[in-house]
């Protein structure tokens, strides 16, 4: 135990708050974990405003959580403020990491996205984008690692109570981080037999043997090709992996092009028709990821030339 | 020259998501205009077009990460909607487990977490103790309660979808996962600490409603418009009709979720990314109306649980139908809560619960639309596609269940910031001494 408590501070960019409601799940350690924290900064737990974080002197803040990605301009402050004052800055869940789900508007141009949103949907119509004390909008979703450097990777989404426990724990006590290196197929007690796929298989068809890898049996399966820090979650209750921890080290760079290679291995399936059987390559093995993909980043380069060009 | 000013709060606080406020005050404090910015958002309807539509359930639940299971399941009954596919009842039975154990694990931490510390420790106490934390140091038993429903709700979550936040197993047909026999066994024997921890948050709520029973009666009073789902007059977060409520307690309508474009509107306001829905046949700003759990109170006749029904009749008695105290959401909340934790019991005791029989081996995708509704939290959650012969999505129209309360959060603002700034009315209430001084 720590005599005196850690300065920390935890902000939200556009995001769920999924990671920090995994972070209150780590349930009756939050007994032992809280009063360990000087929690200067936590919107959703603490009455402090942005003006009182502003405030604090550079680096006075131990340990950050950045939990989502920047869609606004406010969130890109928020996150240069945070890198500002703490020490350390976590990357807190795949959101930050890569992008995360709301990184796959970036498959859209924006003006379609205010189309459906504002403008002409089943129940609104001819609405405008607000504008009045609402932060601007970025044109396309950057990672954040273009806006702030981070000091500690913690992908998943969200982490896992159990991972961000331990990573807590750590920066603590002052110890380094070291997370196992495994895909989620380590951890996933299904049975392997090396059996070729025959045909790709949409979830909802038919019923899964529940001994054997679902990837074998047709099911796409993005375990092989993702960090297992989920320690199987979804592979053991029945469901698919979706490449929600992005993917293991040392692929630290491009998780789609890591799957899609590794499907070829498991299918030996002629390509036209693999292609026709995998109905949505993009949405499927690049859902978390795709702002920090190669392909993604290709996107956003087009998308700032347009801006440009415009 | 008429003085003027803004007051800007940023961000409002013990909130889960963007918000600011904004409010304009005239001469002589006279409330011009209050704003509740909501500032951001991810777009979500454009991005799931082109997806298959068995993943909407998967993608859909990142909306909100204290809320993700009713997005699952508005969902997935969307997709089964549309391809016009009826799940086996065992299957039935454990989404409901699924949307209750949620229900109980958000109702916990919204009412301990997000509210609790102003009445704990007093609306002026500082922000450095009047949180969460502070309530762990001075209330320990109380924050342990509060933990363990939290955790009873979030882990049975898990077990039957595999995670909590952001679960992984409805799919089109019916669940990926059944609930295994042990792990029904190990809830089952948890439940009467469980009922225990619901019983003592009851009296601390009653405790709370009696000491600031000024500030609920008189702060922010604010009648609206009322939607909600009810069966048959029942509270049920799972299926139903939607109702509405006009502001003099009369149903003005119950419809088929499918039919939901003919009775909600969307307003897109100027200053919040958030949109606001009303009730179309009454028009913006008229058809404000609010969701949520007071409104699902207001709504049903009766809750489906006796203690819970119970309790609905003592908060009736005590601020009546409909009850338009925004304070009285938090007493609301209890009686849900006692709602889920009573289901919970009752489902886990159901032997069906643990059935293998829980999908369909035969779903097949077809050319369509679906609406799914359920009752999140905060309120109905109605999801909306359509998709092409591949079961690709074409279209997609998702309303949150917070955007159902913006337009009543302004509104009740402006009567909370008129009776401050224009009637001085904080000085004329009656606060209680806080229940721990700091």
């Amino acid at each position: 135990m720590l005599a005196k408590s850690v300065p920390v501070a935890m902000a939200q960019g556009s995001s769920c708050w999924g990671c920090f409601q995994s972070l209150v799940d780590i349930h009756l350690k939050l007994a032992d974990v809280l009063p360990l924290l000087d929690i200067k900064y936590w919107q959703a737990v603490v009455d402090y405003k942005l003006k009182d974080l502003e405030g604090y002197p550079d680096k006075s803040i131990a340990v950050g959580f950045y939990e989502g990605m920047a869609r606004t301009e406010e969130d890109i402050h928020l996150l240069k403020v945070m890198r500002q004052k703490c020490q350390t800055l976590i990357a807190f869940g795949s959101c930050y990491c890569f992008g995360g789900i709301p990184g796959m508007a970036n498959f859209s141009d924006i003006e379609q996205c205010y189309d459906v949103k504002f403008r002409h949907n089943k129940t609104v119509n001819g609405g405008s984008v607000p504008s009045v004390n609402v932060p601007a909008i970025t044109d396309v979703v950057k990672p954040n690692t273009d806006y702030a450097a981070f000091d500690v990777y913690l992908p998943g989404c969200p982490p896992t109570s159990k991972l961000i426990l331990t990573a807590v724990t750590a920066l603590l006590e002052g110890k380094p981080l070291e997370l196992p290196p495994y895909t989620v197929c380590h951890y996933c007690k299904r049975e392997k037999k090396e059996t070729p796929i025959s045909e790709i298989l949409r979830p909802y068809v038919g019923k899964a043997d529940v001994q054997r890898c679902l990837l074998e049996q047709g099911y796409i399966c993005m375990g092989p090709s993702t960090w297992g820090l989920c320690e199987g979650q979804c592979v053991n209750k029945g469901a698919t992996c979706r490449g929600c921890f992005g993917p293991s080290p040392p692929i630290m760079k491009d998780h789609g092009a890591a799957t899609i290679s590794m499907l070829g291995t498991y299918a030996p399936i002629d390509p036209d028709k693999l292609i026709a059987q995998v109905k949505d390559p993009l949405g499927t093995f690049y859902r978390f990821d795709y702002p920090t993909s190669h392909l993604g980043r290709i996107r956003i380069k087009h998308e700032e030339a347009e801006r440009r060009r415009k | 020259m008429p003085e003027e000013k803004t007051i800007h709060i940023d961000p409002v606080t013990r909130l889960e998501g963007h918000g600011a406020l904004t409010i304009k005050l005239g001469p002589g404090n006279k409330v011009k205009d209050v704003q509740f910015n909501i500032g951001s958002t991810r777009f979500f309807e454009q991005f799931l077009v082109g997806r298959p539509m068995e993943e909407v359930p998967r993608i859909a639940p990142r909306i909100c990460g204290i809320c993700p299971e009713p997005h699952h399941l508005a969902s997935v009954k969307a997709v089964e909607a549309a391809w016009d596919v009826k799940p086996p009842p065992a299957a039935i039975k454990l989404r409901r487990l699924l949307i209750e154990a949620k229900q109980l694990s958000s109702h916990a931490i919204h009412f301990y977490a997000l509210a609790a510390p102003d009445f704990v420790f007093g609306p002026f106490a500082d922000p450095s103790v009047r949180n969460v934390a502070g309530v762990l140091k001075h209330l320990p038993d109380v924050a342990v309660q509060a933990i363990k429903l939290m955790e009873f709700g979030q882990e049975l979550c898990r077990d039957i979808a595999a995670k909590a936040i952001h679960p992984a197993t409805a799919i089109p047909g019916g669940m990926l996962n059944s609930l295994k026999e042990e792990e029904r066994d190990k809830w089952l024997k948890a439940v009467p600490a469980m009922l225990e921890n619901v019983q003592k948050t009851v009296d601390l709520a009653k405790k709370v409603v009696n000491l600031y029973f000024d500030v609920i009666t008189k702060v922010a009073v604010t009648p609206t418009y009322y939607v909600g789902l009810s069966n048959k007059g029942v509270l049920d977060i799972y299926d139903g009709t939607i109702h509405v409520m006009d502001p003099s307690g009369k149903m003005v309508a119950d419809f088929e979720p499918k039919d939901y474009t003919k009775y909600w509107g969307e307003y897109v306001s100027d200053h919040s990314y958030a949109t606001h829905i009303y009730y179309k046949l009454a028009g913006y700003p008229a058809g404000i109306w609010r969701a949520n759990t007071l409104a699902r109170c207001n709504i049903a006749d009766r809750m489906a649980t006796p203690l819970a029904d119970a309790a609905l009749k003592e908060m009736r008695a005590l601020i009546g139908r409909p009850s338009h105290h925004t304070f009285g959401y938090h007493y609301a909340r209890i009686v849900e809560m006692v709602q889920a934790a009573e289901s919970i019991k009752k489902l886990l005791e159901d032997p069906d619960i643990v059935s293998t029989d829980v999908k369909l081996s035969d779903v097949q995708p077809k050319a369509g639309e679906g609406v799914g509704v359920v009752e999140a939290p905060r309120g109905t959650c109605l999801h909306n596609y359509e998709c092409d012969d591949q079961g690709i999505v074409t279209k997609a129209n998702i309303i949150v269940a917070t955007n159902h309360n913006i337009g009543g959060i302004e509104k009740s603002l402006t009567d909370a910031a008129k009776m401050i700034f224009e009637q001085d009315g904080l000085k004329k209430l009656k606060l209680p001494e806080p229940l721990v001084k700091t």
